[in-house]
């Protein structure tokens, strides 16, 4: 090695390791290597910090001569949820308190937003889980409120979940305070209430969340009446941020609720679903029934048959889960599987109480056979798997056969080598939203076949009930 | 606590950079599009008449991924960003462009790595006088290494 008197009697050097002497406490500095400075604050700095294997974890270093107690600690000492970090120890030194908590990978929220091009669906989506995060707080038999929701707390994890950090002043809810002395927060993000002259409780959270909400949709936490949001998204932030706290939600349910009914997908279409909409409410009048759906685009998510913010897999688990609910099944359990001709067959029979004669009829496999007597358009062999249209012609026509019976798939194809009953029940279903998250163009998964199912179920259900 | 020391983290950084305060950097308008990291380097690399080889030599970085972080199909870790500053020879206050660019948190008065890489940097070291350095006084190497 080269002897450039790399630290021969180097004033600078020696400065370096007398500053740093005793910064932290020896047990910790014995256990954890300092990497990196994430965060500073009031007497309070988040450090990432790295055991001797490489793990990565997230320490907070208290100063003493600002902060008395450790909150932090004994808030996440409690919690057990994959969507907050974990207390892994504590250090005590002479001049500052240490804690550690899991380091949770992902991207904070305010950087997610700029590098993603999130439509409003993706927002709602992102909303809405938050909801479940803070559901879990919330609820509890004492109630944490975090009070301090921010783009920047929030980590979008790499598998899409999210994740809230930075519990420092989140502290459980004593009914019996009047107010809260001390402001904690983050001033663009906090409710009026945490500036003091009232204790904050859930509804402060809530409050936050619809900042958040905002901030995610215009780019800014402050209202700016320049910037259009969509309307029903628009309505749960003012709700969301009433200056009165009796005038929000009461319970982050209410707002997951609201942001899963709200539309975001139909934002383009209001116009031509309004319209839609005339046409359709005269074609009942004259009684035309389902049919009138067939010359009308009629979305689903305007009576809010179908959640609208869901990604697909979401979808899947919930429509597996709706099957289970509505028709007390477990045929869908195995969601990653190959859906077959004998599950759809099975299902028509156990969910919908079809004849077992009339799904497997007698007709050889492979011939064409549909009639009064044999549901299904083909002799298909149990073990074949399952087209998507093969599903869908079937979800369509178990709830309305006059939607498909006049054009029977099993007609001769078309020019186009189509079967014309398979192509009607294609275009109804794409119309009513019955193919919402059925993205396989062929052979689709026991998930997706429950989906096809249970967005049928939903379409017709409310289709039904907006006719009477 | 400071007068015990003899001189605080403070001033001690005061000494490393020309821009000693941290918020300086922070707070510099985000409005400005930065460069692509690849860009940068290339940038730096160019202005100081080094090829890129040479850097990934001196910034000890793995030829191949070296390469990628040049193309910009590779994003480079805050140590990857540090070995880089090293081998372009960069002071402190361009390697904490260099870190805003890769959008890495800055050098930081209160974590003492980053205080003795700063030091390197100030000095003009290399990364093998880094690494010493940093062994020497039980911190983690640059790139990944497991510390004692």
């Amino acid at each position: 090695m080269n002897d450039r008197a790399l630290h021969a009697t180097d004033e600078l050097l020696d400065a370096i390791n007398a500053a740093y002497a005793d910064d932290w406490p020896a047990e910790f500095t014995d256990a954890y290597a300092v990497m990196e400075c994430l965060g500073e604050g009031q007497g309070c700095d988040t450090f990432l910090v790295q055991d001797p294997e490489g793990n990565d974890f997230v320490a907070k270093r208290y100063d003493k001569a600002v902060w008395s107690i450790d909150l932090s600690c004994n808030i996440l000492k409690a919690l057990d949820h994959p969507a907050v970090p974990q207390h892994v120890a504590s250090y005590e030194g002479e001049s500052c308190a240490v804690a550690v908590r899991t380091y949770i990978e992902g991207v904070p929220l305010d950087r997610y937003v700029r590098e993603n091009d999130l439509s409003e669906q993706d927002i709602a989506s992102i909303t809405a889980k938050l909801c479940d995060v803070l559901a879990y707080l919330h609820h509890r038999p004492e109630p944490i409120i975090h009070r301090d929701i921010k783009p920047q707390n929030v980590i979008v994890r790499p598998d899409g979940s999210v994740a809230l950090i930075d519990f420092d002043i989140a502290r459980t809810y004593n009914a019996a305070r009047e107010s809260d002395t001390v402001f904690f927060g983050t001033r663009a993000y906090a409710a009026p209430e945490q500036y003091g002259f009232s204790q904050t409780d859930a509804r402060s959270d809530i409050y936050s969340l619809g900042v958040l909400l905002r901030y995610l949709l215009t780019g800014s936490p402050r209202e700016n009446r320049n910037v259009r949001v969509y309307r029903p998204l628009e309505k749960i932030i003012a709700r969301a941020t009433a200056f009165d706290p009796e005038r929000r939600y009461d319970d982050v349910d209410q707002v997951k609720k609201a942001l899963l009914s709200a539309n975001p997908k139909s934002q383009g279409l209001r116009i031509a679903g309004l319209i839609a909409a005339i046409i359709a409410a005269l074609a009942l009048l004259s009684f035309a029934g389902f049919q009138a759906y067939k010359a009308v685009t009629w979305s689903p998510f305007n009576s809010d048959a179908i959640p609208a913010v869901l990604n697909d897999e979401e979808r899947v688990a919930d429509a597996v889960a709706f099957m289970q609910d509505r028709h007390g099944t477990h045929l869908f359990d195995n969601a990653d599987d190959t859906a077959t001709v004998g599950l759809l067959r099975q299902t028509l029979i156990e969910c919908y109480g079809l004849d077992r004669d009339y799904v497997y009829g007698s007709q050889e496999e492979g011939l064409p056979g549909e009639s009064d007597e044999f549901f299904m358009p083909w002799g298909w062999d149990d073990g074949q798997t399952v087209r998507k249209e093969t599903a869908v012609y079937a979800a369509v026509k178990v709830h309305d056969p006059s939607l498909v019976a006049e054009d029977q798939w099993s007609k001769l194809p078309d020019d186009n080598g189509e079967y014309p009953g398979a192509r009607v029940a294609m275009m109804f279903a794409e119309d009513a939203g019955i193919l919402t998250g059925a993205n396989q163009p062929y052979d689709i998964s026991v998930g997706e076949l429950a989906l096809i199912f249970a967005n049928a179920d939903r379409v017709f259900e409310a289709a039904t009930s907006a006719r009477f | 606590m400071g007068s015990e020391k003899g001189i605080s983290t403070g001033e001690l950084w005061a000494r490393l950079f020309k821009t000693p305060s941290i918020g300086s950097y922070l707070d510099e308008n985000s409005g400005t599009t930065l460069p692509s990291f690849a860009d940068y380097i290339a940038q730096l690399s160019d202005e100081r008449a080094l090829k890129h080889e040479t850097v990934i030599a001196r910034a000890g970085v793995e030829r191949s991924f070296g390469h990628r972080l040049f193309n910009g199909t590779r994003n480079p870790s805050r140590d990857t960003v540090l070995q880089l500053a090293l081998g372009l020879g960069l002071g402190c206050d361009e390697s904490q462009q260099l870190l805003k660019v890769a959008g890495m948190s800055p050098l930081h008065p209160k974590v003492k790595r980053d205080a003795v890489v700063a030091y390197c940097l100030h000095n003009g070291r290399t990364l093998m006088d880094a690494q010493e350095l940093l062994y020497e006084n039980g911190l983690p190497l640059l790139g990944g290494a497991k510390h004692e």
